[in-house]
């Protein structure tokens, strides 16, 4: 009877460290599975896939890798074989939920309907791009239309 | 897709709550720990009515003000992080706590504070817009409002406790420190201006020129005020923000080198800080003054061990300021190091945090604010933490949240209440950041900051703790005496000499034979102990010989030592007392031993003390400084002089080397003539020649037997040993030879020895030759109520041959009496002269063979002879 209250404080003890380390546990798992979300997210997340059809050419070509570089390098995803073409021209890519176009400082420049490129910009649907003399109009596949 | 709500999607609104309750169960059990600890610390005995209620006031305003809070914040900013109003609640929940059962006025002062903080976090959280856009609107306005108020405190300035520096405007009994706003508002200038000027990546360095101006002069100010603490927190502020803005390496490098230059500049310059550093350096130097606070911050750590001693079980208001400056020690007292961890994992989280809120900031702006809240808030916590641990030198600033104190509260609610919204308009899509190298370098810093603060408090409870504790200004061992019994001490026929009285909580010590005080020792709560209650203390107290359950059930229940063990001596209280009353006031010594067993039977220092009445006659005491709250049996040290001559003469003749009696009987040492003590009866004989103690002789006896073989006589008779481990003897160290034989045998050529040390070198002649060990503690009764023997350190061995040492016996017997005795006078090297008398039982008596040696200060042969005979029963 003598140690009721000792024993009883020693509970209260205990109970009070689990409390402080279920609490720091939980926040911990939280950000844990927070990121390991994002991580899932970030791999799942894909490109709507950009379709370009060239000028004249009959041929659409249709990418879904996020990056893709226009020019005359064999490296190059998208291989444009015409001499108005720099060997790294342009690059088109998918971030921030938007396909960006970019120009990588070409001979011949990169024109978006009409105008000249400086700055990295926001594609949108049926946008006219001129890469040198080869020109493309780029068009939009909705991620989610496709993956049904 | 809703990208723009990274916070709401992805973690829990729910949690928030949920994390709140488990902070309130923490609180919860502390509480009701709290409560019931008046109950646990006079072991369930006393009555109910001092069971401790307050505090549960402070609880219900804390549980009301956050729950209230986390409402409101999940309403009105439904993407804020949900990791922080929980954070912060448990922080300054547990903090309010800690406060409350240091000091229940303050607790009450801090549960108002923390409900008027709430009040302002609301009223900041309807104004919101308007708050973040005229910070950074009117920057330079609110800036030298900063100023202007702390500028006040030049004319206006006070102290709560009525002490330097005045850093405080007071009003009515509240007090409130402008610098903690001038910190918020430094936050929100410099992250205004920096995020006008982005970007920042060329010719940054004069584009900094009006921050470091502005900064500058906050730390003028500041460093006017003497307050250098926060001026720390300043400078940590300034470096880590311009860092995580411009993301150059040379911003820490080059602020690292400018604060090495301050430290040492402040060092040499500034009082203060030289003793500050001093004291972080060292403070076992000075631990009852100038580092008194720490050292007892470090004893208060140091008890904590690994769950602590429980809400209100462990005494951390001992080290002063408990309740602001250092908490965390008092909070590692009562929750040990595991509760530490979880403060330290606490106060990083929230960091961390902050700093991730930077990431996903909507705008530049913000982004800044959030890293210098960061800054604030780990660099403000890792000084003061780090500052008790003796991590860091001590600066005073406050634990945000945590600490006592109504501005530092008041800053660490707006700091929260700035974060919730900057991560409220957070984003997936923020700006582009410029640096994000620098956000995860300073996570990285903040985060091996703390994990080395929590190895370090590490260290101090669980691998310097137990050495710490046993330090005499350890406040704790003195308390545990009041709650726990202390053993008994008795005499050989089981007489109380002095025992424990009263109830747990008010024990008192008593002592039954004050006359045996000097032997015997004290145990006080405030002036230590002494004698046999410090030697055997670790039994007295609990410590050994208990069964480990017990003390391990004891410790972790009550963080106090088992119920202690009586111990019976070998002393005989009448015998003792009979020797201490023959000495009365004349200064010396007397031993009595069991010639055999070489148990201590008596043993008298004079003059005594009364350990009773210590308290009133400490001052007279301890000024006196002649030895009178020693032992002089034991600690005294004394020139043999010529009590060594039956000791030469015997290994003389055991090696044949016995010379002829020398002409000139004086001998001159250190330019110092000294003759006989006594006219020799019969001067070719040597037993007369040493019977009257004639130095002449005895050098004649010490050349004879050489150096090498005096020294190993004098080794064999235990002169540079220890007489028994453990009684605070005193006892000279063995030289590597006796380069002057002659002058050795003399007994005044340095040798000096304890009438303890004699004693058992005269016991030799008593008993053959053998030369017993000394034991004066004989048994300990356990738990089970036994007796168990004490084992004696030492072994009985051989000084001298065993037929010369008898016949050396009989040589100086008395035969009328039964006793062999030898007294002779010795001279210090001033002159000053001692008088000893040898004796002991020529046979057994009783089966029991004694020995007994006498030591006066002063030339009194005859009463010395009194004495000892009387001591042998003659």
């Amino acid at each position: 009877m003598e140690n009721l209250s000792a024993y009883i404080l020693l509970a209260l003890r205990l109970l009070m460290t689990a409390a402080l380390y279920a609490f720091l546990a939980w926040g911990f798992h939280t950000l844990w599975r927070d990121m390991r979300q994002q991580a899932r997210q970030a791999t799942q997340q894909r490109a709507p896939a950009l379709v370009a059809m060239p000028n004249g050419s009959q041929e659409a070509l249709r990418f879904t890798a996020p990056e893709v570089t226009i020019g005359r390098h064999p490296s190059c995803e998208w291989l444009l074989a015409d001499d108005t073409v720099s060997s790294r021209h342009a690059r088109l890519s998918f971030h921030h939920d938007q396909w960006w176009l970019e120009d990588l400082g070409s001979r011949n420049g990169t024109m978006l309907n009409g105008e000249a490129l400086s700055a990295p910009v926001v594609l949108a649907d049926h946008d006219e791009v001129l890469c040198g003399q080869v020109g493309f109009v780029v068009r939009f596949e909705r991620a989610s239309e496709e993956g049904r | 897709m809703n990208v723009s709500a990274p916070f709401r999607r992805l973690l829990p609104s729910s949690l928030s709550a949920g994390l709140l309750r488990l902070a309130a169960l923490f609180l919860s059990a502390y509480a009701l720990g709290l409560t019931i600890s008046p109950l646990v610390r006079e072991r369930g005995l006393s009555d109910f009515g001092s069971l401790r209620l307050d505090h549960w006031l402070g609880l219900a305003v804390w549980l009301g003000a956050f729950f209230f809070l986390d409402r409101q914040t999940r309403q009105l900013l439904p993407n804020r992080d949900p990791l922080l109003i929980p954070l912060a609640a448990l922080l300054s929940g547990w903090g309010l706590m800690t406060v409350w059962r240091l000091s229940p006025y303050f607790g009450l002062r801090q549960t108002a504070w923390i409900a008027v903080c709430s009040a302002v976090f609301l009223l900041g959280l309807h104004y919101r817009e308007l708050l973040l856009a005229s910070l950074r609107r009117y920057k330079y306005l609110w800036l030298l409002a900063g100023f202007l108020i702390t500028a006040l405190t030049f004319f206006f300035g006070t102290n709560p406790s009525a002490e330097e520096p005045r850093l405080w405007l007071g009003f009515g009994g509240v007090y409130f420190q402008p610098s903690e706003m001038l910190k918020l508002l430094l936050i929100a200038y410099l992250s205004a201006y920096l995020a006008d000027r982005q970007p920042l990546t060329r010719g940054w360095l004069p584009l900094l020129a009006p921050t470091a101006l502005m900064t500058g002069l906050a730390l003028l100010v500041l460093f006017v005020q003497r307050d250098l603490g926060t001026a720390w927190v300043f400078i940590f502020i300034y470096t880590l923000l311009v860092y995580g803005a411009v993301g150059k390496r040379r911003v820490l490098l080059g602020s690292l080198f400018l604060l090495v230059i301050a430290l040492v500049a402040g060092y040499e310059l500034i009082g203060l800080v030289h003793q500050r550093v001093d004291i972080w350096l060292n403070p076992w130097a000075d631990p009852s003054n100038s580092s008194y606070q720490i050292v007892q911050g470090l004893l208060a750590v140091a008890s904590g061990g690994l769950l602590g001693r429980g809400p209100g079980m462990g005494s951390p208001g001992v080290v002063p300021v408990s309740h602001s400056d250092f908490i965390y020690t008092s909070m590692v007292e009562e929750t040990g190091l595991a509760g530490a961890l979880a403060l330290l994992g606490a106060v990083a989280f929230l960091c961390l945090r902050a700093l991730r809120i930077s990431l996903n900031a909507r705008e530049g702006y913000q982004r800044y604010l959030a890293i210098g809240l960061a800054a604030y808030l780990a660099s403000q916590s890792l000084l003061i933490i780090g500052g008790n641990i003796r991590m860091l030198p001590l600066t005073g600033v406050t634990l945000p949240f945590v600490s006592y104190g109504g501005s530092s509260m008041l800053a660490s609610f707006i700091a929260l209440l700035l974060l919730c919204l900057v991560s409220n308009e957070g984003t997936r899509r923020a700006a582009p950041v410029g640096h994000v190298r620098s956000t995860l370098a300073l996570s990285g810093l903040v985060l091996a900051a703390f994990a080395l603060a929590a190895v370090i408090t590490g260290w101090w409870t669980i691998a310097r703790g137990p050495d710490l504790l046993t330090r005499s200004d350890n406040v704790r061992r003195v308390r545990s005496d009041r709650f726990v019994p202390r053993g008994a001490l008795l005499d050989r026929h089981g007489v109380l000499l002095s025992h424990t009285q009263g109830s747990a909580g008010s024990y008192q010590r008593e002592y039954l034979a004050p006359i045996l005080g000097n032997v015997l020792g004290y145990s006080h709560s405030t002036l230590g102990q002494s004698g046999l209650e410090a030697s055997l203390d670790p039994i007295l107290r609990g410590e050994q010989y208990q069964p480990w359950l017990g003390l391990w059930l004891n410790h972790i229940l009550y963080g106090q030592p088992s119920p202690g063990l009586d111990v019976r001596l070998s002393l005989d209280a009448a015998l003792s007392e009979q020797a201490s009353l023959a000495l009365g006031a004349q200064p010396g010594a007397a031993v009595v031993l069991d010639a055999g067993s070489g148990e201590v039977l008596a043993m008298a220092s004079a003059p005594g003390y009364n350990p009773q009445t210590l308290d009133q006659n400490w001052p007279q005491l301890s000024a006196a400084q002649d030895g009178s709250l020693g032992n002089k049996a034991v600690q005294g040290a004394y020139p043999p002089g010529g009590a060594l001559g039956p000791f030469l003469l015997v290994a003389a003749r055991s090696e044949g080397v016995v010379p002829d009696a020398p002409a000139d009987l004086g001998f001159t040492l250190n330019e110092r003539y000294s003759d006989c003590d006594r006219q020799p009866r019969n001067l070719d004989s040597w037993v007369d020649l040493v019977a009257a103690g004639c130095p002449g002789a005895l050098a004649e006896l010490g050349m004879a037997l050489g150096g090498e073989r005096l020294l190993a006589l004098f080794e064999g008779l235990g002169f540079y040993s220890s007489p028994d481990p453990g009684i605070q003897e005193r006892f000279q160290s063995m030289p590597a030879s006796l380069s002057r034989p002659g002058a050795a045998a003399t007994g005044q050529d340095g040798l000096l020895l304890s009438p303890l040390q004699m004693a058992r070198a005269a016991c030799a002649l008593s008993n053959f030759g053998e030369m017993p060990a000394t034991r004066l503690a004989l048994e300990v009764k356990t738990d089970e109520d036994e007796w168990l023997a004490l084992g004696g350190s030492g072994l009985a061995r051989r000084a001298l041959p065993d037929a010369f040492a008898a016949s050396m016996a009989q040589q100086l017997a008395n035969t009328p009496l039964g006793i062999w005795e030898l007294g002779i006078r010795a001279y210090g090297p001033g002159g000053e002269a001692y008088t000893w008398h040898l004796a002991g039982d020529l046979a057994a008596q009783d089966g029991q063979s004694r020995c007994a040696v006498v030591l006066l200060e002063n030339s009194e042969p005859t009463m010395a002879r009194n004495i000892a005979r009387a001591l042998l029963g003659r």
